[in-house]
């Protein structure tokens, strides 16, 4: 028998306590219904690029409502820095408002609203949010290119700021912003909905400290991120101990083209807790992909949180017991005045980095490299009518292949869980055609199970001129492939693909005219295990899908099938795997980037 | 079409689940006669058969005097959560092959690498594209070849397929290549069934269109021959009267049209139970219920205003009960068809309670389910479940279960909460059990907030309206939580969808899209849009053998400030359309807007026009609604001697009483307990409860 631990409710209290958690987590949520259902932007609605949450008097978090998995932990950096700056003038009817990545902010399209909430003259809680704005000015339209070199070109920055003082909006603040964004209808009318999602938490939370009094309110909220301790603890516990390390590489940052970006992880796992080392990870570069080291935090619990038990909160008390160390100044922890407005690309490429220090430790329970993250797309200009039109969207792709099974084709990676804009609405809205939309041939990379496919999408310009700009990687240092799996194959970015296909570079901002075509091609996800050891139904499977060809069937499987039947050849799939076989060596390394 | 005897004797509604089938039988003094038997999955029309004779004969009556034949039914959720659909094929537009597998890439797991996306239900071998394209004005910019299509369908012919879809890129702006592609197929395979995305949702988005399209084919022929099989049946039996079909969206629609787009039957059964519910409180004189339905493994909860239930635009099947948020979408296969708005949550009599690492008390999603079933069954079941609580408590009969027929092991019971949940807790067992009651309740109210405060609605204005086995024993538990003051439980709770089939009436859904801001429309046009649905529903309407004057229209729209990407379903007035009354509508939306989501734009922020629908009605005559229900025979004839339940620390235990329903002829004050046949009922202290004319036990918290 368990023992209680200390400090949690005694008696009939543990029931409060489970009504208290339930409802507060339900307040989180409620916010961010509020948000998607009231948003401007594809970015907001489809990819789901923002987070809510509640936080206790002392900024630290105690419910997340829907996350994404790359804002984790960041609202308890932004909150911090508002606590730092503004500590004794902190009042009832103050909002907060900042983006600043130097102080608080992740980068600057990524703006936070903050709400204390009191009650009877006391401050009880933050009701908190962020949300992805589709333009917040600087020198590219979407405020999301690779090409800056420093914070200053990327947009308006806002320092922690009060937006709401006392009650009263800083009318000169919101003309500030109003004048320096592209799309200033639907900045701020998705900064409404921010602030609406506050008002909604505010209401409730002091509906629920009515209920059962400020006492009884800031212990259970002390004991919700204590009990989400313990499970973290409880999970931890069951992991091997030991050192894991391993490295993965960016291909460029998009100005030094050609120059590989280092990243490196040391995860060390001891008892109950468990630490994410980045140093050794690159200085930070001239591209705009350098990272908060809250975004670093949120690549080291994605990773983690991914191998432990579901059911366990998002909250400080998961925070308490993982910790993550990056060198400033280095890309995981980027020093003044570096430019970051592309930092999801390392983001995702940190994730791919602990997933394979993960691998060594649970190497069953933690899949190949996925695609590397999303394909960020900007087609910006006038349409017809003389409407500035700015079109924002991120696809990602595709999973690495599993210890149990194949990685999903065409499916979120986890770092986001972002879902596709509709084609139909992209044409209806924008002055853009979109010519294709599918799976890649022969783009997975080949395992026992084998990653998953990529697919690519064909663009057509309908106006006379426009930017293009495009964030896209993994088109040298492919997906990984583990245990023997190989990797999946490169993306690539190309323009006019039906005719000359010219590849133009994974991070570029371009000109382009009408009629002009361009494709990208996601990466291929990485394969698990032995291609040879692939079950050959599964091959002929996909062959007869198209996924995979008859000539790779052959080549990277080991099956032959007859065509004619659509079945396997059983005789001479043996013979040409035992040669094969032979051929190759012992196909079981842990790691493999190259084929 | 429709051909109603004019004699009318009875008119019936059976509803299939998976477990029981209902029968609801009302004759002409709108007396009402019920009957539950086991459905038989071989052949669903046997038990109806059977069950149809159990219960005409004693009332009188028999098949050949069925007036209407209302039905509803899991045949086609089940078609595709069991993956028992046809074999078909798809067409769509070149270089869009995958739409179908792609989906929008949402998983509805975070940090979850075990997920795996739902199988296509075509797989991609069996989808083919044509070299076509119409643009987003509808304009055809590469035009479709006959000879292409012909190959097509010749090959997915060759592969034996048993039914084909049809979805191309930007249809709903212009549908003529799909009418092409339906026309050769008529012509190569003129008895082969197939669907064509500008029938079956003429909307935009083409995940959401595809994936509604290709489920229409896949259970249209299992769909069609049940339908079929079934209509055989019941005229060999002698029944003359046509056959209704419950809606996915609370209307009826005819066999015939159900075997055409059965995509509209797929949550034929939850919707009559909310159509039941909905329609029985109105008639009680409730107009704004929240239906509170809890069963042995989940609760589900829906929302009526004024009388009307609240429609979602998409929902998927299989996408398994709500976690926690309801943005997280992605499993299951979508269905963008209006549906009633239901939300579920996994928690019923029969879900397991158990203490996780952290030493919190959770209660399921895991279900002990009817095998081996909660602890007190003593048929095997070693984890405590939210029912043991129940008879630890002293809510439910502590010796068997009410009808009799099953013995109940209250001392197991408590062993197994004492030693498996109390003792690591450090309380004592009643307040574990208590406990265990308590979150269930915190948990289902999630579900009732989905549909409520997520909405803009306060939960406090409404009745709780309590269905299903477990409902009444928590619904007072549930609106003490809410702050709700009064709840409804009405007679024979756990037959209330077939029941609800008898109030439905016939509808039909059209819809258009416009995409224009509202200040730019010409009145005249869009009066031409609505009388162009109109006409469609009325002409539909009249197949189905409505009269003129039996026939009601309904106006819809769905709009948002442009810019935005999500809309609202504005219900419209009827009548011509002016300037000003454009300007009532942007005010209507506005107001709705700062409802629901508690804010809303400046004046000068235009308001687009997304799309309109209509919805066509046709009413049923006034006569045979059914009536006051009967008794069953295994309820209780008398009070009881009482027993002691357990009201929270600030009550402790009570001596409460033991009553059957028309005790409460006289009202009665809490602690009180209603055994029933089916159900039992919880009037905790603080409440009086009443029956009220309709037979309902009307429940009022102090």
């Amino acid at each position: 028998m368990t023992a209680l631990p200390v400090g949690q409710p005694k008696g009939d209290d543990f029931i409060n306590f489970e009504l208290f958690k339930n409802e507060l987590f339900s307040i989180a949520d409620e916010m961010a219904v509020t948000i998607c259902r009231t948003t401007y932007s594809g970015v907001l609605r489809d990819n789901m690029d923002f987070s809510t949450g509640i936080a206790d008097a002392q900024g630290r978090l105690v419910a997340q409502g829907l996350t994404l998995p790359v804002h984790l932990g960041s609202i308890r950096t932004a909150l911090e820095a508002v606590m730092n700056k503004y500590a004794g003038d902190i009042g009832d009817g103050d909002v907060f408002i900042l983006n600043d990545p130097f102080e608080g902010g992740m980068h600057l399209p990524d703006i936070f609203i903050l709400k204390p909430i009191f009650s009877g003259g006391e401050l009880i809680a933050f009701a908190a949010t962020t949300a992805h704005h589709v333009d917040v000015g600087g020198h590219v339209p979407g405020s999301n290119s690779v090409n800056s070199t420093e914070i200053f070109q990327e947009g308006l920055r806002i320092p922690p700021l009060k937006l709401v003082n006392g009650g009263k909006h800083d009318v000169a603040l919101w003309g500030l912003i109003q004048s320096n964004v592209r799309l200033p209808i639907q900045l701020l009318g998705d900064l409404r909905a921010q602030l609406a999602a506050c008002e909604i938490a505010q209401r409730k939370v002091l509906a629920l400290t009515d209920r059962y009094g400020l006492g009884a309110a800031r212990s259970y909220m002390a004991e919700i991120t204590d009990y989400t301790e313990r499970l973290a603890r409880a999970a931890l516990r069951e992991l091997p101990d030991g050192e894991f390390d391993f490295e993965d590489w960016i291909d460029d940052d998009g100005m030094d083209v050609g120059v590989p970006i280092r990243l490196f992880v040391t995860v060390r796992k001891k008892g109950e807790t468990v630490e994410f080392d980045w140093t050794g990870s690159a200085p930070q570069v001239r591209g705009a992909i350098n990272c908060t080291l809250s975004v670093t935090e949120a690549a080291s619990y994605t990773a983690l949180r991914s191998i432990l038990p579901g059911g366990i909160p998002n909250n400080d008390g998961v925070f308490r017991v993982i910790r993550t160390i990056a060198p400033k100044g280095s890309i995981a922890n980027v020093a003044m005045p570096g430019a970051c407005a592309a930092r999801a690309l390392t983001g995702f490429r940190m994730v791919d980095c602990a997933f394979g220090a993960l691998s060594k430790m649970v190497p069953d329970r933690v899949f190949a490299a996925s695609d590397g993250g999303n394909v960020g797309v900007t087609v910006a200009g006038f349409d017809r009518s003389g409407s500035r039109f700015v079109y924002v969207d991120f696809s990602c792709g595709t999973w690495g292949g599993r210890p149990w099974a194949d990685g999903i084709d065409g499916i979120s990676n986890i770092f986001v869980n972002m879902a596709s804009q509709s084609v139909e609405q992209i044409e209806s809205e924008h002055p853009i055609e979109i010519l294709a939309y599918e799976f890649a041939q022969d783009r997975c990379g080949a395992g026992k199970f084998r990653g998953g496919a990529p697919f690519y999408r064909d663009y057509r310009i309908k106006v006379p001129d426009a930017i293009l700009q495009i964030r896209a990687d993994r088109q040298t240092i492919r997906p990984y492939g583990l245990h023997g799996g190989k990797a999946g194959k490169p993306g690539s970015v190309s323009l006019n693909p039906n005719t000359s296909n010219d590849p133009i570079g994974s991070k570029v901002t371009i000109n382009v005219r009408e009629g002009d075509e361009f494709r990208y091609v996601l990466p291929g996800g990485g394969g698990w295990g032995d291609p040879l050891q692939r079950d050959p139904v599964a091959v002929l499977k996909d062959v007869r899908n198209e996924i995979v060809s008859a000539s790779a069937a052959r080549q990277e499987y080991g099956v032959v099938l007859d065509e004619a039947t659509l079945s396997v050849d059983q005789a001479a799939t043996e013979k040409l795997r035992a040669s094969l076989s032979a051929e190759r060596g012992n196909a079981t390394e842990f790691v493999n980037w190259v084929n | 079409m429709l051909d109603r005897p004019k004699a009318a004797a009875c008119r019936v509604g059976i509803d299939i689940g998976g477990t029981f089938t209902d029968l609801v039988v009302v004759n002409d003094q709108g007396e009402t006669f019920t009957k539950k038997v086991s459905s038989t999955a071989d052949n669903y029309a046997r038990a109806i058969i059977e069950g149809l004779a159990g219960v005409l004969e004693p009332a009188g009556l028999s098949v050949d005097r069925i007036s209407e034949f209302l039905h509803g039914t899991t045949v086609g959720s089940n078609t595709i959560l069991e993956l028992k659909g046809a074999r078909i094929g798809l067409i769509g537009t070149k270089g869009f092959r995958d739409i179908l597998e792609i989906r929008n890439l949402r998983m509805p797991r975070l940090y979850d690498l075990r997920w795996d996306k739902p199988a296509p239900l075509v797989e991609r071998y069996l989808r083919l594209t044509v070299n076509e394209r119409v643009d987003a004005t509808g304009a055809i910019t590469t035009p479709l070849s006959r000879s292409e299509v012909e190959a097509a369908v010749q090959r997915l012919l060759a592969e034996k397929v048993e039914g084909i879809a049809v979805c191309l890129l930007n249809s709903y702006a212009n549908p003529s290549h799909e009418r092409l592609i339906a026309e050769v197929i008529r012509e190569l395979a003129p008895d082969l069934p197939y669907s064509i995305s500008s029938d079956v949702l003429p909307q935009m988005k083409e995940y959401e269109r595809t994936s509604t399209t290709v489920v229409n084919a896949y259970i249209m022929p299992i769909v069609a021959s049940y339908l079929k099989h079934l209509g055989d049946s019941l005229r060999n039996e002698g029944m003359k009267a046509p056959i209704l079909l419950m809606q996915s969206n609370g209307g009826l629609t005819t066999a015939e049209e159900a075997s055409e787009k059965p995509v509209n039957i797929v949550e034929s059964g939850p919707a009559a139970g909310v159509v039941g519910a909905v329609r029985h409180a109105v008639n009680s004189g409730h107009s704004d219920i929240i239906s509170f339905d809890m069963g042995g493994t989940t609760a589900k909860a829906s929302v009526a205003e004024n009388g009307q239930f609240v429609l979602s635009q998409q929902y998927s099947v299989g996408g398994g009960i709500m976690i926690s948020s309801r943005l997280l979408t992605g499993g299951g296969y979508l269905l963008a068809v209006p549906a009633i708005d239901v939300a579920e949550v996994g928690a019923g009599g029969g879900s397991i309670v158990w203490i996780d690492a952290g030493g919190s008390m959770q209660i399921g999603p895991e279900s002990a389910g009817a095998n081996p079933g909660p602890v007190c069954y003593n048929k095997g079941g070693d984890r405590p479940t939210v029912t043991d609580a129940n008879v630890i408590l002293g809510y439910i009969n502590p010796e068997y279960l009410v009808g009799g027929e099953l013995k109940l092991d209250a001392a197991r019971a408590r062993n197994h909460f004492d030693r498996l949940l109390a003792k690591p807790l450090g309380v004592d067992v009643t307040t574990a059990a208590y406990g265990a009651r308590q979150i269930a309740i915190s948990n289902m109210i999630r579900a009732i907030k989905a549909v409520t405060s997520e909405r803009g609605r306060d939960p406090r204005g409404f009745t709780l309206f309590a269905l299903g086995g477990n409902g009444a024993l928590f619904a007072a538990g549930m609106a003490r939580e809410l702050g709700i003051k009064s709840i409804l439980v009405p007679p024979s709770a756990g037959l209330f969808s077939a029941y609800g089939l008898l109030h439905a009436d016939v509808e039909h859904y059209y819809g258009e899209t416009v995409r224009r801001l509202l200040r730019d429309i010409e009145p005249d046009t869009w009066l031409r849009s609505w009388s162009r649905l109109e006409d469609k529903a009325r002409a539909q309407l009249s197949l189905d053998g409505f009269s003129e004057d039996e026939i009601h229209i309904r106006r819809f729209a769905n709009m948002r400030y442009k810019g935005q990407t999500f809309e609202m379903n504005i219900s419209l007035p009827d009548g011509p359309l002016t300037e000003a009354s454009l300007a009532t509508i942007e005010e209507a939306f506005g107001t709705e807007h700062e409802r629901t989501y508690g804010h809303r734009a400046s004046l000068d922020e235009p308001v687009q026009l997304i799309s309109i629908q209509i919805a066509g009605l046709a009413a049923r005559p006034g006569s045979a609604k059914p009536g006051k229900p009967q008794a069953h025979s295994g309820d209780l004839r008398a009070e009881q001697p009482p027993r002691k339940a357990y009201f929270g620390s600030e009550h402790g235990w009570l001596d409460t009483a033991i009553i059957p329903r028309s005790a409460l002829t006289e009202p009665r004050r809490g602690p009180c307990i209603v055994e029933e046949y089916d159900t039992t009922c919880v009037i905790p202290p603080n409440a009086t409860a009443r029956l009220d004319a309709m037979s309902n036990i009307i429940i009022t918290l102090e």
